[in-house]
């Protein structure tokens, strides 16, 4: 199910999307390959949390054999990106270059998100692992990521940026899935409805699928004659829960199912567990 | 007076609902009530009268005091522009490529707008109790500090960055040989994007005074709010709530209350089925799992954060009709979420503060 190079696991915030972005960069780390798990937005803090890490930084740091992570930090991914990808000479007043460079992000459309995803693209050019896995920006941004490169050549006609967007392009659109986290109630359902079509409209990924999380088991009873008392009461509000998450599967069928997870505290906890559910589509 | 309280908290918690509910309780007490949501799900928008609700506040077609008005966060932070801009400065700044990208990346433009059109509303005491609902994708302590950074992002934050320390006159961004930094950015942006942005700054500038003026006019009504924080017993939504009680004392008053929203019965916790089928025993022990699980979870931060608590027990679908919405407040257990809303007690007497 993930054989591209590049996974971007998006999703509406709140559906346990760095929990899944977790879940599979340890799937694949136990299968044997070389992985990197990148957290693109925020300070990684959920991600470092699911994979049972310490604290992020830039530079990639082994958190399991073979599994390393890092955070995208935007000042560092900039510098990185002008002097490795875009070749500014290092010494070329570069501060006051860095810090406009700064507020462009802030204000122009795309070039934050080029600098961003860029970082992304760029490990995965550079093949030092078998499989980047990114904790994504959350679904209501991720359009705007994917189309950056676009962004940027309807607004700069010329200039070194340009070429850079060209082969970021290319790996996006043949060399990498976008898994879109959901769960089966109505605001995350028509949520990732509004994304996919706008992702597949435009073709901006390789690869769509869909991972419908806390997904309850199946509980087959007798609806009608559920008994009083504390166990009736808990599998009236099961059934009512699973006819609910019954008709938002209906709406958004899923590539994979991940099940909720009773009772389940700790995030590294939560991770391992949706690891081995994922085991063998990684 | 107007009693205006703050309903906010990280996305998915159930914001919208509670706010609505806490309406329609107020209303029918005999509080003439506002609610004042941001983009609500489908089946809530139409229990409240969806058909016929916009940006300005309309009567429910059935219920006696009780209105409701939505925002579109995007449309009104132009709308935010518009009023503290010259009308020719306005029009270049909304249709600006820029002014789109900076709304997107600037949350805090729509919680301004958004604050700025609730603050409003809260001024024209029409109402006895406006409750007001956050934004979805910014919802926690970000709506509380929107005022104070759209203040500084127009006030030139951005443009003195971009120029090295003054803030320049128009001139300056063609005086190529004057900025180095100029010069690299054509060879790796092309000519003109810099100078898009610098144009871009220097307008969204002249609105500055409006601006900083309305933001204390926005705080100020802000923090006579009751503030309410919702969270549901999961970690990302509670991070979002504990932000409130370490970052809060610089910005506003320390929330009322905090609720627990989708609860699970305590009493399900290490029960004994009883003499059921086996598959209903083990479906009563993986939600005492859980119930247990959230138990936990809530004690943990009752414990630190001393607040008051109000859980409302989970059901499985959202409330879909004005009596569903009702029924909500009256199965909350704790702290009462409507003392907040009912100043002085008495529901016949219109509230005061």
């Amino acid at each position: 199910m993930f054989d591209s190079p590049l996974v971007l696991v998006s999703g509406k915030g709140g559906v346990g999307k760095s929990a899944v972005a977790a879940a599979i960069a340890l799937a694949a780390q136990r299968a044997g390959k070389r992985v990197l798990a990148i957290a693109m937005i925020g300070d990684g803090g959920g991600l470092a949390a699911h994979l049972g890490a310490a604290p992020l930084d830039f530079k990639p740091t082994e958190v399991r054999p073979g599994l390393s992570a890092l955070v995208v930090d935007r000042a560092k991914a900039m510098m990185e990106y002008l002097q490795i990808q875009i070749g500014i000479p290092a010494l070329t007043a570069f501060a006051p270059f860095a810090r406009a460079f700064d507020v462009l992000a802030s204000t122009a459309p795309a070039i934050r998100e080029i600098v961003t995803i860029g970082k992304v693209v760029y490990e995965v050019q550079q093949g030092e692992y078998d499989l980047v896995v990114a904790d994504a920006p959350p679904s209501g941004q991720i359009g705007s990521y994917l189309r950056a490169m676009k962004t940027i050549g309807e607004l700069v006609p010329s200039g070194r940026i340009l070429e850079q967007a060209a082969w970021m392009r290319e790996i996006l659109e043949e060399r990498t899935t976008l898994a879109l986290v959901s769960i089966p109630e109505e605001l995350p359902v028509t949520e990732t409805q509004e994304t996919m079509a706008q992702v597949k409209e435009e073709s901006e990924v390789a690869a769509l699928r869909v991972i419908s999380n806390r997904v309850l088991p199946v509980l087959s009873t007798d609806r009608e004659s559920l008994p009083s008392g504390r166990a009736g009461d808990a599998a009236r509000l099961h059934l009512q829960l699973q006819d609910e998450q019954a008709h938002w599967r209906g709406e958004l069928p899923a590539d994979l199912d991940l099940p909720y997870l009773f009772g389940v505290v700790t995030p590294t906890e939560v991770a391992v567990r949706l690891s081995e559910k994922l085991g063998a589509s990684v | 007076m107007t009693r205006a309280v703050l309903v906010t908290g990280g996305g998915g918690v159930g914001k919208t609902t509670l706010s609505a509910a806490m309406a329609v309780t107020a209303a029918r007490n005999g509080v003439r009530s506002l609610v004042v949501t941001v983009d609500p799900a489908r089946r809530l928008a139409d229990a409240l009268g969806a058909d016929s609700i916009g940006a300005e506040p309309t009567p429910h077609p059935t219920e006696k005091n009780l209105w409701a008005a939505m925002i579109d966060a995007g449309a009104s932070w132009a709308g935010v522009v518009r009023n503290y801009a010259d009308p020719s400065v306005a029009d270049r700044l909304v249709d600006n490529p820029f002014f789109a990208a900076a709304s997107n990346h600037f949350p805090a433009s729509q919680s301004f707008a958004a604050a700025e059109e609730a603050t409003r509303l809260v001024e024209a005491r029409a109402w006895e109790l406006v409750v007001i609902d956050t934004p979805p994708a910014v919802g926690g302590i970000d709506f509380l500090t929107a005022p104070a950074q759209m203040t500084d992002l127009v006030g030139g934050r951005l443009l003195r960055w971009l120029t090295g320390g003054r803030l320049p006159g128009r001139r300056f961004f063609f005086d190529r040989t004057a900025r180095p930094v100029l010069r690299i950015g054509d060879q790796v942006l092309g000519a003109s994007l810099l100078e898009g942005v610098a144009e871009f700054l220097m307008d969204l500038r002249t609105t500055y005074d409006g601006v900083a003026h309305r933001s204390k006019e926005i705080e100020s009504q802000m923090r006579k709010a009751a503030t309410i924080v919702v969270s549901t017993a999961d970690p990302t939504p509670i991070r979002e709530a504990v932000r409130f009680f370490r970052e809060l004392p610089e910005i506003a008053s320390r929330p009322k209350a905090v609720v627990f929203n989708r609860t699970l019965p305590t009493d399900w916790i290490g029960a004994r089925p009883g003499r059921v089928r086996v598959e209903l025993a083990e479906n009563l022990s993986r939600w005492g799992r859980e119930a247990q699980r959230q138990q936990d979870l809530i004690g943990e931060f009752a414990g630190r954060y001393r607040t008051d608590l109000t859980k409302i027990p989970w059901r499985p679908e959202p409330p879909t009709d004005i009596d569903g919405l009702a029924g909500l407040m009256e199965s909350a257990d704790g702290f009462d979420l409507m003392s907040l809303c009912l100043v002085g007690g008495d529901p016949h007497t219109p509230a005061r503060s």
